[in-house]
């Protein structure tokens, strides 16, 4: 590594050639205050707080965009650096409102922290109260215009790292606004969701519903886990209080995602509006009614006993921990059970594990098979949209499946016309080909045209697909001689093909979190941990096996899975 | 030595920062050893005294012609003139009357309020103090010496700043001192 020898404030640093003055000062632990950087994004050198002085040069320079020369002598906090620091907080105090006490971000706020790191206690500048409008049109957080410094936080992490280009800013000087589109509504607009831009925001002008004025940073816990949505598996941060997760945030340290999280990752897990069932049910005389663990437990147990291996049919949710379905597997395999199934079965094409996310990054053609990634993928659908419209790669759809990545597709083939974009991928230089459980019968071809040309990266159904074929929990679920069924579903939703087929099932166990036409079927149910309760391992698509963390404890009445599973096989002896 | 004398007084204002200044609490023992409170808005003595004081306090922001007034006459009579809370260093709340035009205001307050009937109307003598068009802070009327923000202001902030001038220092805030809430 190339390197440049630097001063800053009269200590020398060796700073990483081609580095800029900030990101010197930051390796070598010197602070370098800043409003509208952020590590993740490109540099911008709009807000002018990081300001330094730099000898031989006739005004003061953003460190975030000064490059570091040969001898350069760099001074941080010198008068003149102060001074130039207060001035730039007193003009962005008496633009917009950044009256603190009425203000959601207050003790959290990288603003304030700046004007109390200065002690800025007024400033002089004429206030223009300019009436701006707070747009609630989202549903999931708000945009209050009167708390935003244009710092373009969220222009660019909307851009460069979602790629979706939904923010923009209008107007020029003192009439700049952040808008979305053509300056509509941002619940109008062509936005996502993700929230990628509410998590950058260093103000109170983007507010989460959710956790607005439930805590400050210090007042909450923060636990490192994984996200429980699909089988990307992001890392995510739960961000807790008094045993309730208010914020679920993109985990900046995470390989698989680098910070960004999609709508179903950070905003709807804590949307959900499903009762909780908190004590075991026993169906009597048809209906069900309220039990303890032993009377549900021993009749569960009695009840297999009775029906045999033969007649008992086992499913799992692949969205709970690998150690989880291997106490599953253990138990139901144990006893001989004629099927031990996965809610979400792996099509076979996708049961070895192909290919990493970081490809996504690399391509220059992306050839989607069999798979939404706008919607049941969004955060590898993000790493696609930024390749399209941000490095120029070319985005070629094929099959039936449909999805709004479609929008910026340069084609879009039929299964029968696989050959188009055989051919397209053979003159591209990195093609990748993206491939989810809808592709079947196209992938032999795939394979054979490609194999020497183009990467492959196979998105399996079922956030812990991957841990659940390890564990033995797979293969079709089959009715077929059972009279017997046990439902591990926890927090998953249970679709209504299964549900058609347990009509004949003449016993049904339903271990599950929420209420639900599961629970309404069942005749014991087993209340048991959702996902922000339970530990261990999720295995992602790419086979990476990342830790699964509980940030809350259960209510009272529920037991985690596998303290139930173990509790039914010391029952069963 | 002669006392310091002290005068406040409260402008567009809950009156908290007034509060926040009592909230020093036994230490006012101590302070009254070395200063002499003159007018407040709670004692009869309403005004600065004419020959003049050593320390002017104003607590609220500049809202109407009488505020403007009161502003002016304390920067008149007072050597250093402390702005004390957020109305009174940056307009704080009372601004929010500044995103709409004065008559609206008016008549969201005495005319429209839930809990007034057909008899509403706006007081219109000419002995009440006229709205200024805009709610302001105070150093948008008369030079200010020292700014105390907070909402209300700690009265160890309060402490700090009277204690740091008595010593014959001008007190610059720092740590739990300085805030804006």
């Amino acid at each position: 590594m190339a390197t440049v020898n630097i001063t800053i404030n009269g200590q020398k640093v060796a700073a990483r050639a081609g580095s800029t003055v900030l990101e010197a000062a930051r390796e070598a632990g010197i602070d370098i205050p800043f409003l509208c950087h952020h590590p993740a994004l490109t540099n911008w050198g709009a807000c002018r707080i990081c300001l330094v002085e730099v000898e031989k040069q006739r005004t003061l320079q953003p460190a975030c965009t000064f490059p570091v020369t040969e001898g350069m002598v760099v001074h941080t906090e010198s008068e003149k650096v102060v001074n130039a620091r207060k001035f730039v907080l007193e003009l962005l105090f008496s633009e917009r409102n950044h009256y603190c006490m009425y203000c959601q971000m207050s003790g959290d706020c990288e603003l304030q922290n700046l004007a109390y790191r200065y002690g800025l206690d007024s400033w002089l500048y004429p206030r223009p109260y300019t009436p701006l409008p707070v747009d609630a049109s989202r549903t999931y957080f708000v945009m209050d215009h009167n708390r935003c410094v244009l710092c373009r936080r969220c222009v660019r992490a909307c851009g460069e790292l979602v790629g979706n280009h939904t923010l923009g800013v209008r107007e020029r000087g003192a009439n700049s606004m952040i808008c979305a589109d053509m300056n509509v509504p941002f619940g109008l607009s062509s936005c996502i969701s993700c929230g990628t831009c509410l998590q950058v925001c260093p103000t109170g002008a983007l507010m989460d519903r959710r956790s607005a004025y439930r805590g400050r940073e210090t007042d909450v816990e923060r636990v490192k886990s994984t996200c429980a949505a699909c089988s990307v598996g992001c890392g995510v941060e739960l961000v807790t209080r008094n045993n309730h997760v208010i914020r679920i945030e993109g985990d900046w340290d995470a390989e698989v995602n680098k910070g960004l999280l999609c709508v179903a990752g950070r905003f709807e897990p804590l949307f959900d509006d499903r009762k909780r069932v908190v004590t075991p049910l026993v169906r009597r005389n048809g209906k069900l009614q309220e039990a303890t663990w032993d009377e549900a437990l021993d009749l569960v147990a009695d009840k297999l006993k009775a029906l045999g291996g033969a007649s008992l049919a086992a499913l799992a949710s692949p969205r709970v921990p690998t150690e989880t379905l291997q106490a599953f597997a253990q138990l139901f395999k144990g006893l001989q059970a004629k099927a031990v199934s996965s809610l979400k079965p792996v099509p076979d094409f996708l049961a070895k594990a192909e290919g990493s996310l970081d490809m996504l990054d690399e391509a220059d053609l992306y050839v989607v098979v069999g798979v939404d990634l706008a919607t049941d993928f969004q955060v590898a659908g993000m790493a696609v949209r930024r390749g399209v419209t941000n490095r120029g790669a070319y985005l070629v759809i094929v099959g039936e499946v449909e999805t709004e990545l479609a929008d910026i597709a340069h084609y879009q083939f039929k299964s029968t016309e696989v050959d188009k974009a055989i051919a397209l991928a053979k003159d591209a230089e990195a093609p990748v080909v993206v491939y989810g459980a809808g592709a079947g019968g196209l992938m032999p071809r795939l394979w054979v045209e490609l194999s020497e040309k183009a990467r492959f990266v196979g998105l399996v159904p079922g956030s812990n697909a991957r841990g659940a074929l390890s564990a033995g929990v797979d293969g079709a679920f089959d009715m077929e001689g059972a009279k017997g069924v046990f439902v591990l579903a926890a927090d998953d939703k249970v679709d209504e093909a299964l549900l058609g087929k347990l009509e004949g099932a003449e016993f049904v166990v339903a271990q599950a979190s929420y209420f639900g036409p599961l629970v309404e079927r069942a005749d014991v149910v087993l209340p048991t941990t959702i996902w922000a309760e339970k530990s261990g391992t999720f295995t992602n698509t790419e086979g990476r096996v990342q830790e699964f963390r509980a940030a809350v404890q259960p209510p009272a009445g529920v037991k985690d899975d596998q303290e139930i599973l173990k509790a039914l096989a010391e029952k069963l002896g | 030595m002669a006392k310091v004398k002290v005068a406040t007084d409260w402008l567009d204002v809950c009156s908290g920062c007034h509060m926040a200044l009592l909230d020093i609490d036994e230490r006012i023992v101590e302070l009254v050893k070395h200063v002499q409170f003159t007018s407040s808005p709670i004692t009869d003595l309403k005004h600065p005294p004419e020959d003049g004081v050593d320390v002017g306090i104003l607590s609220g922001a500049v809202g109407n012609t009488h505020q403007e007034a009161a502003a002016k006459e304390m920067r008149e009579r007072c050597k250093i003139l402390i702005a004390i809370g957020d109305c009174a260093v940056f307009g704080g709340i009372c601004t929010m009357r500044n995103f709409f035009d004065k008559e609206e205001v008016l008549r969201r307050g005495y005319v429209e309020t839930e809990s007034t009937d057909e008899e509403g109307a706006v007081p219109r003598s000419e002995e009440l103090g006229k709205l200024l068009d805009r709610v302001k802070a105070v150093n948008e009327v008369v030079k200010v010496d020292i700014h105390i923000p907070g909402c209300p202001p700690p009265a160890d902030a309060l402490w700090f700043a009277l204690t740091e001038l008595l010593a014959g220092r001008m007190p610059v805030l720092t740590g739990d001192n300085l805030t804006y809430e």
